[in-house]
């Protein structure tokens, strides 16, 4: 075998491994090109992925807690600055500290404030802190069944039915029974988990973001530049093996 | 050399921190600090005044859709009341303190502005035009208040609250003081 014999059946080998790797990819590509094309009339646009690796994928993970309170019949449950009422996200809170309710108002408490909501979860106000007393909140909780406590820097705060005014209790008073957080049904925490995760990327999304490498971020998009230039080199190599068989009068 | 690597240094970090300048609440005044401004002795007591009903409706339609809250707290004091009253300007809210007096306006502040543009808003120079403004039957303020280019939003929101305040205080105890 001459030089330009073997020269031939090497690029021969090399045109048939590229193209037979590349073949899976090409196939890929024209699946997912077809069904970005149609997506909306498969509905690709309105269906979203909820697998739990994807969601983590995409930076959408689960609340790193959950902390939920029974009040009365209902929960109120904080997950990262989302506060839930059951299963429905009812208002943002930044650091949640406990929930009660005195019967017509739910209250819960942050560092800062203390929203009082309805039994259907809509805000009735929020009442600012720092103007009733410096520290931070640090607890809340029930004074005989039914007046609202606050412990801030070590003091007890009272307030009246309305939740308007608040006093400053003396050290006598009898302690009031502060909340802690309780397990929530399960159920509960899977609802609320996957309200706090969204509904997750559509699936058309997910297709583009696979045609395009983007989901495999700057390394998925280097892959593909170079799957691509493959594609380059086989077209070229195709076309000069095809053009040497003829120029010697043999098939390929 | 080892200045100008410093300096280099400082300037980095300032321009790294620039965005955080820029984007940080500001607060022009504190609650306790409107109410001794709107009350010369010590501030009255709170009342409350319920959303529901007719004045939910009023005040939707004042604002052009339903307020943040079901209920208000508010200050009164020998037909003077004062009222902190949030309002999204594009995207935040603008949190404003605003002081009625016999159905006028008597002074409106901004207390705490969260938008990245617009502050100019907050500017006595922009304020004071609402100063004696008194609502018309039509629910409209009786003066005219001139926009700023780049805050038309935040002026609307202002404008917005200035007429609910005005509305809010012939719906309060307050206005029967008077």
């Amino acid at each position: 075998m001459n030089l330009k014999k073997l020269r031939a059946s090497k690029a021969r080998r090399l045109h048939r491994s590229l193209g037979a790797g590349a073949a899976i990819f090409v196939i890929f590509m024209v699946l997912s090109g077809l069904a970005i094309n149609h997506s909306n009339d498969l509905g690709l646009d309105q269906r979203h992925v909820s697998q739990s690796f994807l969601l983590d994928w995409y930076g959408l993970g689960k609340p790193e807690r959950i902390q939920s309170f029974a009040v009365g019949d209902d929960w109120l449950s904080f997950a990262g600055s989302q506060l839930y009422l059951n299963e429905k996200p009812v208002a943002t809170i930044s650091d949640g500290v406990g929930a009660v309710s005195n019967g017509d108002i739910l209250i819960a408490a942050d560092s800062d404030e203390l929203l009082l909501l309805d039994h259907d979860g809509n805000l009735i106000e929020r009442i600012q802190w720092e103007p009733i007393g410096a520290a931070p909140i640090e607890s809340i909780g029930l004074h005989e069944n039914t007046m609202v406590s606050v412990k801030s820097a070590g003091q007890l705060w009272l307030a009246d039915t309305q939740m308007l005014n608040w006093q400053q209790a003396d050290d006598a008073s009898p302690g009031p029974l502060w909340v802690t957080s309780e397990p929530a049904p399960d159920g509960l925490q899977e609802s609320v988990t996957a309200s706090y995760r969204g509904e997750g990327p559509s699936l058309e999304r997910l297709l583009l973001d696979l045609h395009s490498g983007r989901i495999f971020g700057t390394i998925g998009i280097l892959v593909y530049d170079l799957l691509a230039l493959a594609l380059g080199f086989l077209s070229i190599s195709g076309l000069v093996l095809w053009f040497r068989s003829r120029r010697n009068g043999k098939p390929t | 050399m080892l200045k100008a690597w410093r300096k280099s240094f400082v300037l980095l970090i300032l321009t790294l921190s620039l965005p955080a300048l820029v984007f940080a609440d500001t607060v022009y005044e504190t609650e306790l600090e409107f109410l001794s401004r709107a009350f010369t002795d010590s501030p009255p007591e709170p009342n409350l005044l319920w959303l529901s009903g007719e004045r939910k409706s009023a005040v939707r339609q004042l604002l052009g859709h339903d307020y943040s809250a079901l209920r208000l707290r508010y200050w009164c004091q020998v037909g003077r009341s004062a009222w902190i009253l949030d309002e999204i300007g594009k995207e935040l809210p603008i949190t404003v303190g605003i002081i009625v007096e016999n159905n006028y306006i008597k002074n409106l502040r901004v207390m705490t502005y969260r938008e990245n543009r617009g502050g100019e808003v907050a500017t006595a120079a922009f304020t004071d035009q609402f100063i004696n403004a008194e609502l018309e039957e039509s629910n409209r303020l009786n003066v005219r208040i001139d926009g700023i280019s780049g805050a038309t939003l935040s002026v609307q929101s202002l404008t917005r609250l200035a007429t609910m305040a005005l509305y809010l205080h012939t719906e309060s105890n307050c206005s029967n003081e008077s």
